[in-house]
């Protein structure tokens, strides 16, 4: 049989890029729990484990932190949005677009917030 | 004012892949799509290929991807399209069989599993089954959907994988599900519960931007979501 051609692609819109972002960040967030209980392992060896923090101490791991600070306020905020539209059923999603801007609002708010003292502590 | 078209043209027995050809019309603002379709078919190139049938967006047959949004041809006017070229391309992800004809076999494949129809074993009453305003409303916006595979052929989850039921089927079951006449609300919820029913929807709202009926689908699959969580099967 004749293989079928189709194709796939479509305009973006608030809930696309929400949606991809959502993704996005999720895939990061897994990616630093890994991260994250590979540096506890080292738990058990004191020397290894100050070696390890050493090591995570650069600069560039204080910057990925504050990354990482952005990645989780906005897979937070945008949950609460889906969440919002998973129980507020019709009215949720008929707002999702404006709920999709709220939730960047508030987001960069939570992550100003957050980074102040974060920023505050790279330049101590 | 003269419009130019690019549409995606594929004819298998002579071609390997899609390719986009450009036509130019003469036309004005407020003419839909399909008049300049029909225009090009019927003055410049009749080897086009497209579905239509009462250009009123009542049948859904023209639905198709004009500048890379779903909706009918004939309720789209040039007007309300961005100013340039009108790029024309078939649904995505449908099997094309020529230029802008797609095959729904797995779209209607869909629609059959959560048997649209209304079931009552009940006994038959002498007039018609009763159902008042106020029940005739929470079903009334998901019985204006026409089938026309705009919302499904846009959704990320069923390009992903086309053994989910997708967005036109689910609105379907949200019909029958939530019809005060019906009985079957619970085999239905159990086709939905199925792992390609209602829970391979990532509320991406493609659907809710691609449907010509204004139909607020996301709504409806959550409303669905809902009842499955709160209802013992």
């Amino acid at each position: 049989m004749k293989k079928n051609i189709y194709e796939v692609g479509y305009r973006y819109h608030p809930g696309t890029v929400a949606w991809i972002l959502h993704r996005l960040s999720g895939l990061a967030l897994i990616l630093y729990l890994v991260l994250h209980i590979w540096v506890i392992h080292n738990l058990d060896n004191p020397i290894g484990f100050n070696k390890v923090m050493g090591f995570l101490n650069e600069p560039l791991f204080k910057f990925l932190e504050l990354g990482l600070w952005g990645v989780i306020v906005y897979h937070a905020t945008n949950g609460l949005r889906i969440i919002t539209v998973d129980f507020f059923t019709m009215k949720g999603a008929k707002f999702q677009k404006q709920m999709f801007w709220g939730a960047v609002a508030i987001g960069i708010v939570i992550f100003i917030a957050g980074a102040v003292p974060f920023v505050g502590h790279l330049v101590k | 004012m003269k419009v130019t078209f690019k549409i995606q043209r594929f004819n298998p027995e002579n071609d390997t892949k899609p390719y986009f050809k450009e036509y130019t019309v003469e036309t004005h603002s407020n003419a839909a799509v399909l008049d300049c379709l029909n225009d090009i078919r019927w003055h410049q190139d009749e080897s086009l290929s497209f579905r239509r049938s009462c250009g009123h967006a009542i049948c859904g047959s023209c639905a198709m991807n004009m500048n890379g949004k779903n909706g009918l041809a004939c309720q789209t006017l040039i007007k309300d399209l961005k100013p340039g070229t009108v790029t024309v391309k078939p649904l995505p992800s449908f099997p094309i069989i020529k230029d802008l004809v797609v095959n729904l076999e797995k779209f209607y494949e869909k629609f059959n599993k959560i048997t649209p129809y209304l079931i009552n074993d009940g006994p038959v009453p002498q007039k018609e089954r009763f159902q008042s305003p106020e029940q005739q409303k929470i079903i009334e916006e998901s019985t204006t959907c026409i089938l026309c595979a705009s919302c499904t052929s846009s959704c990320p989850s069923f390009w992903a994988d086309d053994d989910y039921l997708g967005p036109a089927a689910l609105v379907k079951a949200f019909r029958y599900v939530f019809d005060t006449r019906d009985t079957a609300a619970e085999e239905r919820l159990k086709v939905v519960n199925d792992k390609n029913g209602v829970f391979r929807c990532h509320t991406i709202f493609n659907c809710n931007e691609a449907c010509p009926k204004d139909i607020n689908i996301t709504g409806h699959i959550a409303e669905l979501k809902l009842a499955l969580v709160t209802t013992k099967l």
